[in-house]
This record gives structure tokens, C-alpha cells and sequence, in this order.
């Protein structure tokens, strides 16, 4: 078991400057999900975590040894590809059983590590197939079993589930999670999906465009976004945004945009005449009569146990996430009101949080 | 197979004709091999109805048909031709192998490693082919005389080899290049040597590139004729450097050519299908996600 220390990492390519000072620490057997839009360096940190590309500057630090030179071969890791990258002329077995093969363990301990792995993911009735014969599904498994048969201090997964259906995604979500419970191994996962990273990590890393965005808890992350890019990447559907400023109305503070007027709690941070945004998730919108909030609906989509109501209000699209019997149909006019604390407000200019 | 049975039809008839065409030749070419001397010259020509001899194999080959079944009786004659085809096959094969593995090692490098001026590389290795043969061929032979190369079979199968090596390097570099380099990153991590991912992972994977590339190298060595002609003398002969010597002061002994010809298909044709059953499409089915 392992931690991971990543500390003032860069990484150009050429004279590409793809990634910059990228700090952060992962304890041991915790399970870190590295998230981000696509291109923003998530696969470049976690193949310079597992040795297959240099660091430019920084250290990288495994345990309590700094690796920025060391051979992957004795890094202690095992990496789940994002193709997968099985051995496609080895059977299952061999494909599982390569590794410790490499390190000349004897044959009757490679059989029963590679029939451990199987067991527990469900792989022992192809382990005679080649990876051709295999579903997608179980292409993946393979690559955990891979991975696993290895006693690796640390797991890399590079967005393992992203060719999966949706319904394959969700049970290898929760496999590759007791995966994780059961044995313990320090994670790092990196995905594109927001879904993912709230349902399966102990910490989220957020990153965009080589830097990290912010790094916290999955609630944290959704109910104290530090900025409006983090706002409106995580949760589905988005946060909804309208550009205004604070204002002092009736000795306290206000959110004033055109047609809107918001009270805020009273030990807001910002300024009186402080240009700001606020964001509202759609989740906390309610509908009252005595809403502050006047829009009309454009259009209601059932989704199963909610209806997500697009609005206009004044001049601006937003969605409400009501209950199905809340229900409006276009062209209605709707009153919403923001519960109560769960205003979020970020600066105009930085795009920082200020409450 | 879809469409309606006319199309079917007509994508039949289609790929018979082609077949035909391709056909053809090789088809008169042996009839000719199995022709007297006077029904070669008939016009219109006796495709199908000619009476046939075995007279020129017989001379080309030593073998004859008698009474007791067939009988080969080696050696004498100048149209006796049997080692010659033995040469043929020993240089074809030779450098075959030899063209392929340096090949195989060679494009491995480039498509894996990163060195300085590696993409210059492949350019140089290919300018070697740029130039006509003929140009080297007098520079050849002083070297190959001052080597002793001159009229061995070692000297033949390194020029054929030497030869092969540009194309095959290119063929191989790009059935490497096709081979998804996670999957080498994956076995490094596995914790593999370079030359274990090569020989364990990647050689398998390359199979039907290999068998493609051997069979364009066989076939390039079995029909090559400039150096096959200067580089050798008396010992070591090909059988398109032999083929010419049916064109004498007295005629063209064309049955006899043509017996060569034809039979010179057989251990061409016989490489071909033992390589082919490797020359499978979809290298790296199963490796990756879909
Ligand atoms: N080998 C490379 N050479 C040059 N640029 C690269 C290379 N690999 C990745 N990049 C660039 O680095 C950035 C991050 O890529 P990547 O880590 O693959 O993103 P992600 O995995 O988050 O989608 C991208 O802008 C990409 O174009
Ligand atoms: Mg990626």
C-alpha cells in the first residue's frame, strides 16, 4: 500500500506547455478520481505517474520515494489502459498471468492468483477464450484482473468505463468500487464523466486545462464549488447562471439582476455593488407562489421520478428540477423560489466563489 | 453476401472474368511447355487440342515418361535445368528469411524508439531503392570479386537480401505502426523487457505483416534477374538467369522455356500457400475497446 505525492508537476511536450504546477497528495487506499473535460491532461498525469512519460519538472513521489526516474517495471503500479491494450494473440489466462509470468513466479502460484482474479470477476469461465471472444464488458475485467493479480501498491484507471452501455457503466461503477473496498489498493481513476467521479471517489481532483481546479470531497465539490467552471461541470443538469450584482436592499444584502431580486444571508463577503454571478442549481429551485423568481415555461421533459422545467426569465434560460406532479406545461407562467442556502456566489471577474 | 440474384450473378461473372484474364497467360504458358515444336507456331493457336508431350520437361528436367510409369534420369544436356531451380529455391528462401528478420528488428526500432533523426531514417532507407539497379551493378561486381562473393550462393542471397530490405523495412514499420503502442506500454508496466514485449507480444501480433512481407521478398528474389546475371558465372545459377540461355545462336527452344517457366511456379506457388494461412487481417482484434 501507497501514498501518492504529486508536487509542482509540469509537463510540456516539445515546447507545448500542457501541464503546470500540479500539487496534490493521495493517502493510502484512498480512492482519488481525476476529472476533467477532454484534453485537459488527465491521461498525461496518470502516465507520468506510471513512468510512461517524463516528468518535465516537479516530483513524483510513490511511498515515501521520489520516482520521477524510476522504470515503471519498479514503480509498484498497475495501469488500466483506456483501449484496454490486451495481449490479443494470449488467452485470458496468459493475459492475467503475463505480469507475474515477467517476474518468474512459479507456475502453480501464477494459476491460483489468475483464478483469485477471475473469481471475483467473474472471468473463470473464459479464461481459455482470446480477447476477440470477449464482450466489452468482459475486455474491461480483463484489464482489471490484470491489474490486480500484480499486488500493485497503486491502481491507474484511464476512463475504463467509457465504451461500456449505460447500464454496463453503472454495474462496473459499483463493482469496481467494492473492487476497491475489498482490497484496499490506493486508486487513482481518471474520467470525463462527472457521474463517475461523484459516485465512485473519496476525492475528486478537477482539472482543467493542465491545472487543478479544485480538489475535495464529492460533496464538497458540488455543494461548495470554488468557482463557476467547477459549478457548472459538476452536477447534471448544469447550474444555472444569471450575471448581477449585490446590492443593499432594506439594510440587507441582495442579488439584483434584471427581473430578479434575491435575498442573501447577511455575513455575505461581497461587496454592495459588487458585480457578481450567481448559480443556482436546478435541483434547488423550487415552485411557490410567493417565488422571487417569475419565468415562463418553454419546456417540461419527464426524465422518470423528476421533470426538468425549461424556463425563461428575464432574458435568461434556466432549468428547475421539480418532483413529475409538479408538472407545467409551455407557455405557463411559474413562480420559483431558491431554497433556502443554497445560493452560490461567484465573482464577475475571477469567476471565484465569494458565498 | 446481399443483393438480389442478379447482382450476385453478375458479381460472379465478374470475378470469373478477372480470374480468367489473370489466367490466362500462365494457362497458354504451360500448354506451350507441353506442345511439339511445330504446334508452338500454330496459327490460329492450339489452345486445348494439341497432342501432348512430356519431350520438354524431359530434357529440362530429366524426367520422362516410359513404359514403367516416370523415370528421372539427372544430369546431361545443356537444357537441363533441375539445380538451377534448386539454386533458385535455396537464394529465394535464404534471403528471404535473412531480408525479413533484419527487417522485422529493423522496423521495430523505428516504429518504438525514439532516437535522433528518426524520421529521416525511413527517407534513407527507401533512397536506397531510388536508384536503378543497373547503376550499382559494375560497382557490385568489383566487390563482390575482391569479397570472393562472386558465383556463391552466400553472395546471391545477401544482394537479394540487401535488395528486399527498404521495402520490407517500410512493410514492417507500418504493421508495427498499426499495433496500438499501449499495448507495449501495458507490458512495460507489466514489467517485460523490450526484447520479451518484441518477441512475446509484438512478433505474434505481426504475423500476417511478416508472411506478407516474406512472400513480396520471395517472389522479388525468384524473378530478380540484373544481379542473378552479373554476380554469377557457372555454380550458382537462377532460373531467370537460365530461362535466357533458351534463346540460343540456333532459335529459341520456346517448349523448353516454357517447361522452365512453368514449373518455375510450382515452389513459388508452394511458399505462397504455406505463408498464407498467416496472412490474416485484423491484427489487434480483441485488444482494445471496440
Ligand atoms: N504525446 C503528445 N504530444 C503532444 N501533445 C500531447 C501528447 N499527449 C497529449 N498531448 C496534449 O496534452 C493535452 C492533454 O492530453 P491528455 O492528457 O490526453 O488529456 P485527457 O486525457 O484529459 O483527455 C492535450 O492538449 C493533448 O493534445
Ligand atoms: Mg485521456
Amino acid at each position: 500500500m501507497a501514498t501518492v505525492e504529486y508536487r509542482n508537476i509540469a509537463k510540456n511536450f516539445g515546447h507545448v506547455e500542457v501541464m503546470k504546477d500540479v500539487s496534490f497528495g493521495i493517502a493510502d487506499r484512498e480512492f482519488v478520481v481525476l476529472l476533467g473535460p477532454s484534453g485537459c491532461g488527465k491521461t498525461t498525469l496518470l502516465r507520468m505517474t506510471a513512468g510512461l512519460e517524463s516528468v518535465t519538472n516537479g516530483d513524483l513521489l510513490i511511498g515515501d520515494r521520489r520516482v520521477n526516474d524510476v522504470h515503471p517495471r519498479d514503480r509498484d503500479i498497475a495501469m488500466v489502459f483506456q483501449n484496454y491494450a490486451l495481449y490479443p494473440t494470449m488467452k485470458v489466462f496468459d493475459n492475467i498471468g503475463f505480469s507475474l509470468e515477467v517476474a518468474k513466479v512459479p507456475k502453480a502460484e501464477i494459476r491460483k492468483k489468475v483464478e483469485w482474479a477471475a473469481e471475483i470477476l467473474n472471468l473463470t469461465p473464459y479464461l481459455g477464450r482470446y480477447p476477440k471472444e470477449l464482450s466489452g464488458g468482459q475486455r474491461q475485467r480483463v484489464a482489471m484482473g490484470r491489474a490486480m493479480v500484480r499486488n500493485a501498491a497503486v491502481f491507474l484507471f484511464d476512463e475504463p468505463l467509457s465504451n461500456l452501455d449505460a447500464k454496463l457503466r453503472t454495474h462496473m461503477r459499483v463493482e469496481i468500487r467494492q473492487l476497491h473496498n475489498r482490497l484496499g489498493t490506493t486508486t487513482i481513476y481518471v474520467t470525463h464523466d462527472q457521474i463517475e467521479a461523484m459516485t465512485m471517489a473519496d476525492k475528486i481532483v478537477l482539472m482543467h486545462a493542465g491545472r487543478i481546479m479544485q480538489i475535495g470531497t464529492p460533496d464538497e465539490v458540488y455543494e461548495r464549488p470554488n468557482s463557476k467552471y467547477v459549478a457548472d461541470f459538476i452536477g447534471s443538469p448544469s447550474m444555472n447562471f444569471i450575471a448581477g450584482a449585490v446590492e443593499t436592499a432594506g439594510g440587507s444584502p441582495h442579488f439584483v439582476a434584471e427581473g430578479v431580486s434575491i435575498g442573501l444571508s447577511p455575513e455575505i463577503k461581497a461587496k454592495p455593488g459588487q458585480k457578481v454571478i450567481m448559480g443556482v442549481r436546478p435541483h434547488d429551485l423550487g415552485i411557490s407562489d410567493a417565488g422571487e423568481i417569475k419565468g415562463e415555461v418553454v419546456l417540461s421533459e419527464t426524465t422518470g421520478a423528476d421533470v426538468q422545467i425549461h424556463l425563461r426569465v428575464a432574458g435568461y434560460d434556466a432549468v428547475a428540477v421539480v418532483p413529475r406532479d409538479e408538472r407545467r406545461n409551455a407557455g405557463a407562467a411559474i413562480n420559483l423560489s431558491v431554497l433556502p442556502g443554497k445560493v452560490h456566489l461567484f465573482d464577475a471577474a475571477t469567476e471565484l466563489r465569494v458565498a | 453476401m446481399n443483393g438480389s440474384f442478379s447482382t450476385r450473378m453478375l458479381r460472379t461473372i465478374a470475378a470469373w472474368v478477372v480470374v480468367a484474364v489473370f489466367f490466362f497467360p500462365i494457362y497458354y504458358w504451360t500448354s506451350v511447355a507441353f506442345k511439339h515444336g511445330n504446334d508452338i507456331f500454330n496459327r490460329p493457336p492450339k489452345l486445348i487440342a494439341f497432342t501432348p508431350t512430356f519431350d520438354n520437361f524431359q530434357k529440362v528436367f530429366g524426367i520422362s515418361l516410359g513404359s514403367g510409369g516416370i523415370t528421372v534420369t539427372p544430369g546431361g544436356g545443356n537444357f537441363y535445368m533441375a539445380p538451377r531451380v534448386w539454386d533458385s529455391i535455396v537464394i529465394a528462401t535464404l534471403s528471404t528469411v535473412l531480408a525479413v528478420a533484419i527487417a522485422t528488428l529493423a522496423a521495430y526500432a523505428l516504429s518504438r524508439m525514439n532516437f535522433r533523426g528518426r524520421h529521416s531514417f525511413v527517407g534513407w532507407v527507401l533512397s536506397t531503392r531510388m536508384m536503378p539497379p543497373v547503376a550499382v551493378a559494375v560497382p557490385m561486381f568489383f566487390i563482390y570479386k575482391n569479397f570472393g562473393l562472386i558465383d556463391t550462393y552466400t553472395g546471391m542471397v545477401l544482394i537479394h537480401a540487401l535488395m528486399n530490405l527498404p521495402l520490407a523495412v517500410l512493410l514492417m514499420k507500418s504493421f508495427f505502426d498499426d499495433i496500438p503502442s499501449e499495448i507495449d506500454e501495458s507490458a512495460i508496466v507489466d514489467g517485460a523487457s523490450r526484447f520479451m514485449i518484441f518477441r512475446r507480444i509484438v512478433l505474434p501480433m505481426a504475423k500476417g505483416g511478416i508472411a506478407a512481407t516474406a512472400v513480396l521478398c520471395f517472389i522479388f528474389s525468384w524473378t530478380e534477374f540484373l544481379f542473378a546475371l552479373t554476380l554469377t558465372t557457372t555454380s550458382v545459377k537462377t532460373v531467370p538467369v537460365v530461362s535466357s540461355t533458351f534463346v540460343t545462336s540456333i532459335g529459341t527452344a520456346w517448349g523448353n522455356m516454357a517447361a522452365l517457366g512453368a514449373a518455375s511456379i510450382i515452389p513459388a506457388f508452394i511458399f505462397i500457400l504455406l505463408v498464407q494461412k498467416h496472412l490474416v487481417r485484423g491484427l489487434t482484434m480483441g485488444s482494445l475497446k471496440q
